[in-house]
């Protein structure tokens, strides 16, 4: 795909998918390759310009392909490596471009370079993992996935040591203080840049180095390691982009992006529950307050800002009181519970609430970074609780009232996750066929605001600055880039709101309201008087006549 | 509606931002700058640590201060642009002040506060003096919790100095429990609670076109829950801090307290000449309420203002009480300090026959309110005397004691009430 703009992940909206959860070509019941190259045209149409693939490598499937046993290959269930070929090629002729999940920081037990580790304490292999003949090194560390792991430490009976996991036990971590590890990985990496993979979203980063007297999270030893992949990748690969995943407080994410030498972009993981948690308080404070604390970052480098994903909604970057107010609103039923967070798709969280879904979608296209889509969102697809981790969120695609939901030609008991079926959320009432008939569904709504955000460069590379009117249930904010100025009004409230807003600074300007083109009244010396409905928003382009 | 006059318009802009609360908590100040800035701390510490996730405003009413009062209240809002460091809230938590119309009325203040709290539909509001240093954080617990739990009207209960309260021991707390069956140790409240319906209602009454809705209101806002049988309960609070300087002189305090007792006995006259079953108010978590710490007081003074009322005030006597008390003031008022001796009975008669000349309008009544001082000040002396080495214990007997004459000359009252004189 040409590199006209090195800086295109600014712009991009990236649509997040599972390949196991799309399209079934081949009627064995799981998404494939062929399935999904088969749907670009779908989300060519909905407007999305970069797609994140989750893990497609070789994988036993313990944890959702985040296991990898092979990476140089495609798990047989999704096709082979000619298919994502094919699939890479069509998705570029059509402008979209393709992040791919590179685990990093651990590969699975049944992955050949950790049977060989453990086969004895001196094969070669052996110190490509983390070893120990105690479970008590990087005490100060602690366990990400409290509800299934007692510790850090897992006992290897063959080699008689224990292996470091900061994830599951069957994930053990590869050593970053081996430099055949580090070749290894950007070996790894270089097999999918020569292919044309656009960009990697890198698991689990802050994680890579372990030190005592630390908690193994954010330590320069990880930078270092990544500050030499990403030499390497600007060096050979030009125009590719390195997302980070790592879930911290906006203060330590800001080291990801270094000088602009490190990620290109990295998730904002607290502003997301911060969202939730405004929309529910009616109030702006956590959501101003957050990106108040978040610091600025190179010109070069971006955010990345989501909704929903293929994980729970973390609550591990918001307080003990926030977190437990969340879990009061959003997951009553502690069956929605999962690890530190819920595990709940868009519309159940918000209800199915139309307006909700709405106005968190705005928010999500109107924040400074770049905002990406789980796969079905656009749809308001549901959940089911009932199913194991968090598999309840990534259940088949349901492209239509058909048969398996247009998904697959299976037999139903074949498919690889039960469909959801229930009268609200079931396939048969919520599907893309369905919602691309009329113009006022959920998906159609969506096209639209995609296209309007796509309209303006002020979005994603643009300046934010706060307007804090009195009204605390009304987030009011101004995105400015050259000489463009969007002005964006968000009630947070289920009841319709009066708001003041100082826009002193504009005076003479008219407001040109984006999704209807409408104008509103000029600018004038007082405060400008808006009333919004219950969850309103509007974005408005300043235009001086 | 009554909210549309009292209400200035930057005051409902303010009410607009804050929008619909669950708690409103008021303070209703004049010059109290130098301890608002305390109570206001310790209510923002209360709403934080005891209703995080509630929505909550502070509404500060006041009657024209020039001391800075209404800055340190603003001081306290927790937004996104007014954050304090040590301080962490789910929300935003507004900290408003309006400045109402008339002049410092404590009745204009409370006529503020309930017409915001129905306009902001909260369910539940506070309102605190802001003279109240001993205030805690707990505070707001104990006064808002059981309108949470169904109360409608939280009242009082504070552990005061033997010697303080004065009028509420000797006058307000007697006439209210005999006339209107109900134990409510604080009837007139400078620290309560209330649901929202309860404004709601309240609001709608007519008494704040009428001089009980300028001062006393509080007291009114009590007995008015006590005849339309609302759930009422009392909240032990702890200390009340005893006011070097209070601000009320007596006569003023008299108007606040008798005034308004005689006022609603005229309009609660069909309630009180009836049999009343006793309202129960529970006391929350209640503790001994009298402090015994060593107080000078000058009783011989209260003895000199009585002896001197009788007699400059006889012409004024002869049209409000019954000859049989007048006589037996007199001679009361010839004793020698050692032995004078204001006893109960007689001071219950008093009371009822001045209740009874205020009904009939014999003089005019703030003259009839007026004349109760000097007397009270007789009885202020007695209660003194009687208490001057006692127990809290002791205390507590005689104040009981002191009710039950209330209550057993309560036939007296219902005779005189309908007489010509």
């Amino acid at each position: 795909m040409a590199q006209q703009d090195s800086l295109w992940y600014k712009d991009a909206i990236i649509y997040q998918v599972h390949v196991r959860a799309f399209y079934d070509s081949g009627g064995d019941g799981n998404g494939d390759f062929r399935g999904l190259a088969q749907k670009l045209d779908y989300l060519q149409d909905l407007g999305i310009s970069a797609l994140w693939l989750m893990p497609f490598f070789p994988s036993p499937l313990r944890d959702d392909g985040y296991d990898i046993s092979d990476y140089r290959s495609v798990n047989p269930t999704y096709g082979n490596l000619d298919d994502f070929k094919m699939f890479l090629e069509a998705a570029h002729r059509r402008g979209i471009r393709v992040i791919i999940e590179m685990v990093l920081n651990h590969t699975s037990d049944q992955h050949p370079w950790f049977q060989e580790s453990r086969s004895s304490r001196d094969n070669p292999r052996r110190d490509w993992y983390v070893w120990s003949d105690t479970d008590t090194k990087y005490r100060g560390t602690r366990i990400i996935f409290l509800d299934t792991e007692l510790s850090n430490w897992g006992w290897d009976p063959v080699s008689k040591q224990y292996y470091w996991h900061r994830f599951f036990s069957h994930q053990p971590d590869l050593n970053y203080d081996n430099p055949q590890v580090r070749e290894e990985m950007w070996s790894v990496m270089k097999f999918w840049l020569e292919m044309g993979v656009d960009a990697f979203r890198l698991d689990a980063v802050p994680y890579l180095v372990e030190r005592e007297g630390t908690n193994c999270e954010n330590i320069p030893e990880t930078h270092a390691v990544m500050k030499e992949l990403r030499a390497r990748l600007d060096a050979e690969f030009s125009g590719r982009m390195l997302l980070a995943e790592a879930n911290q407080w906006p203060a330590d994410l800001r080291a990801y992006f270094a000088d602009g030498d490190e990620f290109h972009m990295a998730f904002h993981f607290p502003l997301m529950p911060r969202m939730f948690m405004a929309l529910k308080l009616e109030d702006r404070k956590p959501v101003t307050e957050i990106l108040k604390q978040t610091p600025a970052i190179p010109d070069v480098c971006q955010w990345c800002l989501f909704l929903r994903n293929h994980d729970e909604l973390t609550l591990e970057m918001v307080t003990d009181m926030e977190r437990d107010y969340m879990y009061d609103e959003y997951a009553k039923d502690k069956a929605m519970r999962l690890n530190l967070g819920i595990r709940r798709r868009l519309a159940p969280l918000l209800d199915n609430d139309r307006r909700r879904i709405e106005l968190m979608n705005g928010m999500l296209m109107s924040f400074p970074g770049t905002p990406i889509i789980y796969y079905g969102d656009e749809i308001g697809m549901g959940d089911n609780v009932n199913l194991g981790d968090r598999n309840g969120v990534r259940t088949p695609m349901q492209w239509d009232g058909g048969w398996n939901g247009g998904f697959s030609t299976a037999d139903p008991e074949a498919l690889y996750s039960p469909l959801m079926l229930n009268p609200v959320y079931g396939y048969q009432a919520i599907n893309v066929q369905s919602q691309k008939r009329f113009d006022h569904s959920l998906l159609s709504w969506m096209k639209r605001l995609i296209r309007i955000r796509k309209a303006s460069a002020v979005f994603g590379r643009g300046s934010i600055e706060f307007l804090y009117p009195a009204n605390h249930r009304v987030l009011a904010y101004v995105r400015k880039l050259g000489n463009e100025t969007i002005l964006i009004v968000n009630n947070l409230s289920s009841a319709a709101q009066a708001v003041e807003l100082d826009l002193s600074t504009y005076r003479g300007n008219i407001l040109i309201e984006m999704f209807g083109r409408n104008i509103f009244p000029r600018i004038g010396g007082l405060p400008y008087l808006l009333t919004l409905g219950p969850y309103q928003f509007y974005w408005f382009r300043l235009r001086r006549v | 509606m009554p909210e549309e006059s009292i209400l200035s318009d930057d005051f409902i802009r303010e009410l607009m931002n804050v929008g619909e609360v669950d708690i409103l908590v008021a303070v209703p100040s004049y010059n109290d700058g130098q301890t608002i800035g305390k109570v206001v701390q310790a209510l923002r510490a209360g709403l934080l640590t005891y209703f995080p996730r509630a929505r909550s405003v502070i509404i500060n009413a006041d009657g024209g201060s020039r001391d800075g009062t209404q800055d340190l209240v603003r001081a306290a809002s927790i937004s996104d642009l007014s954050v304090s460091g040590d301080v962490h809230a789910l929300r935003t938590l507004h900290s408003i002040s309006t400045q109402y119309e008339g002049g410092p009325a404590s009745g204009i203040a409370l006529h503020t506060i309930v017409a915001a709290a129905d306009l902001l539909q909260a369910k539940a509001c506070a309102v605190v003096s802001p003279e109240s240093t001993t205030i805690e954080p707990e505070w707001l617990d104990r006064l808002l919790r059981p309108v949470f739990e169904g109360k409608d009207v939280v009242l009082p209960v504070y552990r005061r100095h033997k010697f303080d309260g004065l009028l509420i021991r000797n006058l307000v707390y007697p006439i209210t429990r005999a006339l209107y069956a109900s134990k409510i140790r604080e009837p007139y409240p400078v620290d309560f609670a209330f649901s929202g319906s309860t404004a709601t209602q309240f609001l709608a009454q007519s008494v704040w076109a009428q001089e009980e809705g300028r001062r006393g209101t509080e007291l009114w806002l009590t007995l008015w829950a006590v005849v339309s049988r609302l759930k009422l309960v009392q909240a032990f609070l702890g200390t009340k801090a005893r006011l070097e300087n209070p601000r009320s002189d007596l006569v003023n305090a008299m108007r606040e307290t008798a005034g308004i007792l005689f006022c609603s006995m005229d309009c609660y006259s069909s309630f009180w000449r009836s049999p009343q079953e006793t309202l129960e108010a529970p006391c929350l978590g209640c503790q001994p309420a009298v402090s015994l710490e060593p107080l000078r007081l000058n009783r011989k003074r209260l003895h000199q203002m009585f002896v001197f009322g009788i007699s400059e005030l006889e012409p004024v006597f002869l049209s409000i009480l019954s000859s049989a008390t007048h006589n037996e003031l007199k001679r009361l008022a010839a004793l020698p300090e050692e032995t004078f001796d204001y006893p109960a009975e007689l001071w219950a008669r008093t009371v009822y026959e001045f209740s009874a000349a205020y009904h009939k309008a014999v003089i005019g009544r703030d003259h009839i309110v007026q004349a109760l001082v000097p007397l009270f000040r007789g009885r202020a002396y007695t209660f003194l005397t009687e208490t001057r080495e006692a127990s809290a214990e002791d205390v507590e007997n005689n104040i009981e004691s002191l009710c039950r004459t209330f209550e057993g000359e309560k036939p007296y009252l219902v005779e005189i009430w309908d007489e010509r004189k």
